[in-house]
């Protein structure tokens, strides 16, 4: 069995191994070569995406705070006086107008003046017997 | 000059100027690396990327390399790895059993643009293709490699026992498939 093996039934292309080691060796080369010039921002890199990734759920937390805390976690409703409150809330109301509609109200007592008459001629157009009423009643 | 001495040079050349000593270390060690691979991945465009990757990587490691071990067994880890990485590779992406990838590499020891043996090595190489893949890799490294088991040991990281035994159980069945025995 040694005998058949002497020889090694492989072949390889003319001159291959002086062009892979020539490849092999440029390959390595380039790799030092891409390594070296380390610049600042190269070597700051990790720290910046520290930086930024702490900068962002600092973000995140403050604005999920600001959406879902609920007011009564906050304890406490600003105190301010009548005259504060009527100067920034009432400012923009226009006072003649919501006393008109004041007024309108306050004069309306739930009934119009309507005479038997109308309401004769209004059940006649209806077409309801008086009749009917009687019995109701 | 022996390996030992050859391998003691290129590591002086290694700390003193990494770029001739990794230049040295190639220069000595492609050719015997490249058959070790070829042998075990068979097709001479899988074995040149799987030579490459090895210096590739050997490159990348060069500075974890401690002097424990000897700097030939060191490489031929690494290639028996990366041969290993790409005939997995191969069983994964061309979704065949094993016992066709067999026969595949089988039919590409004389298929292949690259192969120039006559009947009786086509027939060895056949015959060595059939072993376990393990198997596969201790008879080449015993029998064309002519690897001492100590080396072997370290460099498949078993124990010399069972590596006398694997090579013994892989000379017998290929011995029965030639009709030697």
């Amino acid at each position: 069995m040694k005998d058949i093996a002497d020889k090694s039934p492989f072949k390889v292309p003319e001159n291959y191994f002086e062009e892979v080691n020539k490849k092999i060796i440029a390959s390595t080369a380039e790799k030092v070569n891409e390594t070296k010039p380390e610049g600042i921002y190269r070597r700051l890199k990790p720290f910046l995406a520290v930086a930024a990734t702490v900068a962002v759920l600092i973000l995140l937390s403050y604005t999920a705070l600001k959406i879902f805390k609920p007011a009564s976690i906050t304890g406490k409703i600003p105190e301010i006086s009548l005259q504060e409150f009527s100067d920034t809330y009432l400012n923009d109301i226009d006072i003649l107008t919501l006393e008109e509609g004041a007024s309108a109200i306050a004069s309306f007592d739930g009934v119009y003046d309507v005479s038997d008459a109308d309401i004769i001629d209004y059940l006649i157009v209806e077409n309801i017997d008086l009749n009917d009423i009687y019995e109701i009643l | 000059m022996g390996f030992a001495d050859q391998d003691k040079e290129i590591i002086e050349l290694l700390r003193k100027d990494a770029n001739r000593g990794f230049r040295l270390l190639v220069e000595s060690y492609s050719k015997r690396l490249y058959w070790h691979i070829r042998r075990l991945v068979i097709l001479h465009e899988d074995a040149d990327d799987a030579l490459q990757n090895t210096f590739i990587n050997a490159w990348k490691k060069i500075g974890e390399f401690r002097n424990e071990s000897a700097l030939y067994t060191w490489l031929y880890t690494i290639a028996t790895n990366e041969s290993l990485t790409l005939i997995n590779k191969r069983k994964r992406y061309s979704a065949v059993s094993i016992d066709e990838i067999g026969n595949y590499l089988a039919n590409s020891v004389e298929g292949s643009t690259w192969f120039d043996g006559d009947e009786a090595q086509i027939k060895l190489q056949n015959a060595i293709l059939q072993l376990p893949e393990k198997q596969r890799i201790v008879f080449n490294l015993r029998y064309f490699d002519e690897m001492p088991y100590e080396e072997m040991s370290k460099v498949l990281n078993t124990s010399e026992g069972a590596l006398k035994a694997s090579y013994h159980h892989a000379v017998k069945k290929i011995e029965e498939i030639l009709g030697l025995i």
